[in-house]
């Protein structure tokens, strides 16, 4: 009888979660497996049969595929330059919304706005502003740095984009300071300026080591999501002007889809899993041993 | 008194400040609107300048030529499809994978988290392919069907992490009564997931309705699939000269969720918050 009960327990539990299990397994493993596969093949994706190429495309992205080359280092220093901007700067203003203003969550509503709103459409507003806009700008201002070309020259269009990425998801990151600042508790505040903290000292040693946890949330966030970046740059500058905006993602996908070429698109898309989790790993493990605990 | 007084003093001048940088900061999205009701002549003769006359035939032209209201009602159906299932499955999943705790719940609970480690980009090429197997690619409902499988592991996670804080003995004294998993789950611990599930739906309408790359890959071949992003990419693409047209179908694809966010402010900013720190 109980051992009755138990076995229909663990058939039960295999019941519920299964369709879970196998859903995921359908669009994630299942595909990722075949990713494997493919990144050992030469395959345009019409051909019935892809053809085994054993580790031909990795040797080809090894020995120097420019292109690819090029694409981590715009997507490397996209990402830091992204990390550091919208991190300092949500911080900052988060600082100041958690002071005791009137309109602060009409404010926090502003900044939010953009990262509610699809990144291709923010990407196309921005290119409306970078060309209308600016050009009327310019004419009422004669301000120089309104006439550059910000999204047709290769040095400019990689602040551009930045810009534009840091635009589009500040808010996201102001809210999640402001929720960290709120559970810093007043009394520690106090006590610190009981002590004799001025207001730079109180920030920098009481508030931040205990801004830890949120800090190492922003800092997992906005890593993994500066590293995907794709959508702004297909909306902004499409890679251009030449080839000097391409990110990994943009590289893969041009690769594929527009070059068909399956199998080698499949061996970045490896490659680059791999350059994500391990910089994931990394900056985790690093800030996590930095937090204090209270 | 007059420490306190210019404390305030300051406070007010911080407060003017940030005032005029959040309006310099939402400005762009304000020419959008305001470009979106001129005439073409107006747009490119000045953006910044008002309209001197309200252009609403720019909205009636767009929703024509875009074919808005089949546009609209395929996000929706993407995106309820989508968030049904990411509901139902990793609400429940959570709960058998939280209450009976074995190395089979163990090895399901990991196999379920782990592809948020996954970035999409590693798998498009070869789903593509494998959706055209199954019959999921492009139709709406199929798209809405593939979210599952992709939300499910943050959803799950979620859910997991909140399932700890409920006691088990309230479970416990349903099942006592003689009510069944199913039973216990839906009348007693799916109510009290509610605050979780307000987050989970948060987080994964805004991720569906705004999406751009996986609907590029599923639906973008006809007209009759498309989604309200993926028409706006290509009717920038087609008019992108004619910058009223462009604007208008601009507006059209975020004024949905822009609405959204200023009745809902409250809890889409809390389901973010929520969702970015248990996930």
């Amino acid at each position: 009888m109980k051992l009755g009960k138990q076995k229909k327990m663990a058939l039960e539990t295999f019941l519920y979660t299964l369709p879970a299990l196998l859903l995921v397994a359908l669009v994630i493993y299942i595909p990722f497996v075949l990713s494997g596969f493919y990144s050992f093949t030469k395959w345009n994706g019409i051909a019935k049969e892809p053809e085994l190429i054993g580790f031909g495309n990795f040797v080809k992205l090894f020995s120097g595929d420019k292109d690819f080359v090029q694409s981590l280092l715009f997507t490397g220093k996209y990402t830091l330059f992204f990390m550091i901007i919208a991190n300092v700067l949500a911080l900052e203003l988060a600082v100041i919304l958690t002071k005791k203003i009137k309109t602060a969550n009409l404010l926090r509503g502003f900044f939010f706005i953009p990262y509610i709103m699809s990144m291709t459409i923010v990407g196309f507003i921005w290119k409306f502003i970078f060309s209308q806009g600016f050009a009327k700008l310019y004419e009422m201002s004669q301000l120089e740095v309104l006439n550059l070309s910000w999204l047709g020259n290769p040095d400019l269009a990689f602040y551009s984009i930045v810009f534009v990425g840091v635009w589009q998801s500040v808010g996201f990151y102001i809210v999640l300071y402001i929720a960290g600042l709120q559970a810093v508790p007043q009394d520690v505040q106090e006590a610190a300026i009981v002590d004799g903290a001025n207001g730079v000292q109180k920030f920098f040693r009481v508030i931040l080591p205990l801004l830890a946890p949120s800090i190492t949330t922003c800092i997992f966030m906005s890593l993994t999501n500066s590293l995907k970046v794709f959508d702004i740059i297909l909306a902004l500058t499409k890679g251009g002007p030449g080839a000097s905006t391409y990110s990994v993602t943009l590289n893969i996908y041009r690769e594929a889809f527009q070059n068909n070429n399956y199998g080698y698109g499949a061996a970045k898309s490896l490659v680059f899993f791999l350059i994500i989790l391990v910089l994931t790993q990394l900056v985790l493990r690093g800030f996590k041993s930095r937090e204090v605990e209270l | 008194m007059s420490h306190s007084k210019r404390k305030k003093i300051r406070l007010l001048a911080v407060e003017i400040v940030m005032i005029l940088v959040a309006l310099i900061y939402i400005y762009p999205v304000y020419l959008m609107f305001m470009n979106s009701v001129k005439p073409f002549g107006e747009v490119v003769a000045d953006v910044i300048k008002l309209p001197g006359k309200i252009e609403w035939q720019n909205y009636v032209d767009v929703m024509d030529k875009m074919n808005y209201q089949k546009l609209f009602l395929n996000n929706i159906v993407i995106t309820s499809i989508g968030i049904i299932g990411i509901v139902i499955f990793s609400s429940s999943t959570a709960y058998l994978l939280d209450r009976r705790r074995t190395k089979y719940t163990k090895f399901v609970h990991l196999a379920i988290i782990t592809p948020m480690l996954i970035p999409f980009q590693t798998i498009m090429i070869t789903l593509l392919k494998v959706m055209s197997v199954v019959n999921l690619n492009g139709s709406t409902w199929g798209l809405g069907i593939q979210y599952w499988g992709f939300g499910i592991p943050m959803a799950t996670f979620i859910y997991y992490n909140f399932m700890q804080t409920i006691p088990k003995e309230i479970d416990e004294s349903a099942t006592i009564d003689g009510a069944s998993t199913f039973r216990t789950f839906v009348s007693v611990i799916f109510p009290l997931l509610k605050s979780v599930t307000a987050t989970v739906i948060v987080l994964d309408v805004m991720w569906i309705w705004n999406d751009f790359l996986l609907p590029l890959l599923m639906v973008n071949n006809s007209k009759n699939t498309q989604t309200l992003v993926l028409s706006a990419y290509t009717f920038v693409g087609q008019f992108n000269t004619q910058w009223h047209y462009a604007m208008t179908s601009m507006v059209l694809a975020v004024l949905p969720s822009i609405l959204l966010f200023i009745l809902l402010q409250k809890y889409i900013v809390e389901g973010v918050v929520a969702g970015a720190v248990k996930g």
